[in-house]
């Protein structure tokens, strides 16, 4: 190697270090670790509802180091605060709307009356710039489940409107079959960056707009594009009205290409990590709020498929591959059995890229924490030099080209 | 040497080999035919396709290794059959370097000899009222007007105040003898940017600038060396509104000129005597499904010249235009121009000209993958380099 070649590779790597916590296994990285999954959002107390307050707004994300998007972002985060509650509590959500965007909130999974369900002109009105909408729902059923914003759904859910929703019980079946501890959320996206760009730039000029017309009393069916029926609609083509999708588009015409890949809104190397011990039982909850399909592997072990969709299942499966599609969520349980550091990732590798480079996208770690120092290092010949400090470099690096 | 250059070709060969990262590819197309009607002192002259104007922009943009981005745009236009410019015309060859607030640019490219867009159907369509006059040129072309070879830095702040600093090298783009820097100035200009521009209250635009150029042609010499000249501009909105906009423009163009030059007798003296020109024009704007639909305007102008008080000029354009689909409009002018005193016998004393035309204009960026400065998102919701 060239000296000029060493010195860059050597740059590169001390960089991609100070990326990370120098040791995976300190407390510090734990801790700092536990800020990338989502954190439970606080409520009060309202008589008999549990009183949430969410708030939808324009954000930076960071999506990897040094790569920035805008976002649209509950209560600043990506994703949106966790709503864990349990089984029966009364819900109510308070939804502020701090964009100049339309937004609604569906409770996906959740029993909820259907005025309550956020689907825009069929439950409810969108909730416009700066209004606000009230979500009350009876808790139900168990189990894991998320929400999402239903207006420009395929915008606003990439550009990082989604949360989860855990509803708890106090005699989970699940935990009595699997004792564990710790559970981890993951939730799963995809993202055109190019396409939210492109198109939150176009969707606020246009409502800048429409709001400034709807203040002044000049609501137009033909510029809004929003009809009270279909035979309105057919009568204004008619009349020479040009749908949106035809000549007068307003938007790409392209579908979005999906070109970033987000475990809990972060694209490997800044995804999540999960840490077990050995013996021990944990429950990852995981949801796909994304657009593509996310074929699950975990290298070294089989895991516990217990819950489909908030469901526990009568019979868990035994399995080390989970195909996890959209709009779906699955509980796993991981048996803390083989000690090691062990990826789990996408077996669609394509959702392994970062902007087409692989590795990145959806790769994480599931770690055991009690793993020895000594087992942490391999020799460059990758055999296992037990005790020998010779030669030998910690495990893992953090590469990001292969 | 031979040595030497194989191992340069070998360089250049290993770096291609790597892949690239695809840049940007921007694609502007504005196709301008018109059918033209001229009445003048000599009579009444036709001409069945004029697509003077007419121009492909093809520009390449991609990300830096630092917070910058670096551009090259080459353009073609077709300039008027009589223009000594053959058949096609290199309006824009040219790399221009950006940051968020900073761009630096070098090459082939428009001059700042104007301050404002004016709402007509070519841009040279007023030239003697709304653009400040090269002083190299022989007239033959409207084009020595707009283009040079440029290097600018303009400095942004504030998002709206546009700062720069420029020199040219001004030419008659027909014959060119020299490429040396023989002009320079300055500008300040405070935009909204153009998705705001309904938004605004009353000011859309307002800025000012200052060129001087370095001439020394034969027939001056006991004059100035320096020809100055100052521009000012206005755009204001009459009618802020995303659905009926009306704005109002105006520009002045102070030829400070050469004392004592009180005659008009070839183009270079029009040029170079003091002179005020100013140019307004009032528009209608109407965006019935959030883009253009309707757009009429009516502009005036005149211009005066300070030695020569019985000489002057005025100009009346009006003009129509009807999309009548995405990027296609179909439309009308017509032109009125005056002139007096000296400048009638330079010019025709007085002209009509009614055109029809079909105007076709595409931007497209393909492989948009970053934002611009002027992005809602970038103005509003913090900057992303």
């Amino acid at each position: 190697m060239e000296r000029k070649e060493f010195l860059r590779y050597s740059a590169m790597g001390i960089a991609g270090l100070t990326m990370f916590p120098a040791n995976l296994f300190s407390k510090e990285s734990i801790q700092s670790n536990g800020r990338l999954f989502p954190e439970s959002l606080a409520y009060t107390i309202a008589g008999e509802w549990k009183e949430f307050e969410i708030s939808v707004g324009i954000a930076i994300q960071e999506l990897a180091p040094a790569m920035e998007i805008h976002t649209l972002a509950f209560n600043g985060k990506v994703p949106g605060p966790e709503i864990r509650v349990k089984s029966g509590d009364k819900v109510r959500v308070i939804f502020k709307n701090e964009t100049e965007l339309n937004h609604t909130i569906h409770w996906h999974g959740i029993y909820v009356p259907w005025r309550m369900d956020g689907v825009p002109y069929v439950t409810q009105m969108p909730v416009m710039p700066g209004k606000e909408f009230i979500y009350e729902f009876i808790a139900e059923p168990y189990g894991t489940h998320f929400y999402h914003c239903h207006w420009g759904t395929l915008l606003h859910m990439q550009s990082g409107m989604f949360g989860s929703v855990v509803i708890e019980d106090d005699d989970d079946p699940i935990k009595k079959q699997f004792p564990y501890d710790r559970e981890y959320t993951l939730i799963y996206s995809a993202h055109d960056v190019n396409f939210i760009r492109e198109e939150l730039n176009g969707m606020i000029e246009r409502m800048k707009e429409r709001s400034y017309l709807m203040k002044k009393g000049r609501f137009d069916p033909e510029r809004f594009n929003l009809f009270n029926t279909k035979e309105e609609l057919l009568a204004a083509i008619e009349k020479g009205y040009q749908p949106p999708y035809l000549v007068n588009r307003r938007s790409s015409a392209e579908l979005p290409v999906p070109n970033w890949f987000t475990v809990n809104g972060k694209s490997y190397p800044s995804t999540p990590n999960l840490y077990i011990k050995s013996g021990e039982n944990i429950r990852v909850r995981l949801i796909n709020a994304g657009t593509e399909n996310h074929h699950l592997h975990l290298h070294g072990h089989d895991f516990w498929m217990v819950c489909d969709d908030g469901v526990p299942l009568p019979q868990p499966w035994k399995r080390n591959t989970v195909s996890l599609s959209p709009g779906k969520t699955y509980d796993i349980i991981i048996e803390g059995n083989n000690r090691g550091i062990w990826t789990f990732h996408d077996h669609d590798t394509r959702r392994v890229t970062n902007n087409g480079l692989y590795p990145g996208g959806n790769l994480l770690a599931l770690i055991y924490e009690d793993l020895p120092v000594e087992e942490r290092m391999v020799s460059s010949t990758g055999r296992m030099k037990m005790g020998n400090g010779q030669s030998m470099n910690l495990l893992p690096k953090v590469a990001l080209d292969e | 040497m031979k040595r030497y250059l194989t191992l340069l070709v070998a360089v250049f060969s290993t770096i291609l080999s790597v892949s690239q990262v695809l840049p940007e590819i921007e694609l502007g197309v504005k196709g301008v035919v018109s059918a033209n009607i001229g009445v003048n002192n000599n009579g009444v002259s036709s001409a069945v396709s004029d697509f003077s104007d007419s121009q492909i922009l093809l520009g390449f943009r991609q990300k830096l290794y630092n917070k910058w981005r670096g551009q090259m745009v080459f353009g073609m236009q077709f300039p008027d059959a009589d223009s000594d410019l053959g058949q096609v015309f290199y309006n824009h060859v040219f790399i221009q370097v950006e940051d968020q607030k900073n761009i630096i640019k070098i090459g082939r490219s428009t001059t700042r000899t104007i301050l404002n867009e004016f709402p007509t159907l070519r841009d040279d369509d007023a030239m003697n009222f709304n653009y400040s006059l090269n002083p190299f040129s022989k007239g033959s072309n409207t084009q020595d007007n707009q283009y040079g070879n440029v290097i600018e830095y303009t400095h942004i702040f504030a998002q709206r105040y546009w700062l720069s600093f420029h020199g040219e090298n001004f030419s008659d783009l027909s014959k060119p003898e020299n490429f040396e820097l023989n002009s320079f100035g300055f500008s300040l200009l405070y935009v909204v940017p153009e998705s705001q521009l309904w938004n605004r209250e009353i000011l859309q635009r307002l800025g000012f600038s200052y060129n001087s150029y370095a001439t020394n042609e034969a027939g001056y010499e006991g004059f100035d060396r320096y020809l100055k000249n100052i521009l000012g501009t206005i755009t204001l909105n009459v009618l802020p509104d995303p659905v009926h906009l009306i704005d109002f423009k105006v520009q002045g163009v102070y030829n400070i000129g050469f004392a004592r030059l009180d005659s008009i007798k070839s183009y270079s003296d029009y040029v170079r005597t003091p002179s005020m020109a100013t140019f307004a024009t009032l528009r209608y704007l109407y965006r019935k499904l959030e883009r253009p639909l309707l757009q009429v305007s009516v502009g005036f102008g005149l211009k005066s010249f300070e030695l020569l008080p019985k000489s002057k000029q005025g100009i009346f354009i009006s003009n129509v235009f009807y999309r009548v689909g995405e990027n296609f409009d179909i439309g009308f002018q017509y032109r009125y121009l005056q002139n007096n005193g000296e400048v009638a016998d330079l010019f025709s004393s007085s002209a009509h000209r009614f055109q029809f035309a079909f105007v076709y204009s595409i931007n497209q960026i393909f492989n948009k993958h970053f934002d611009d400065r002027n992005s809602i998102l970038n103005l509003e919701h913090n900057y992303i380099n």
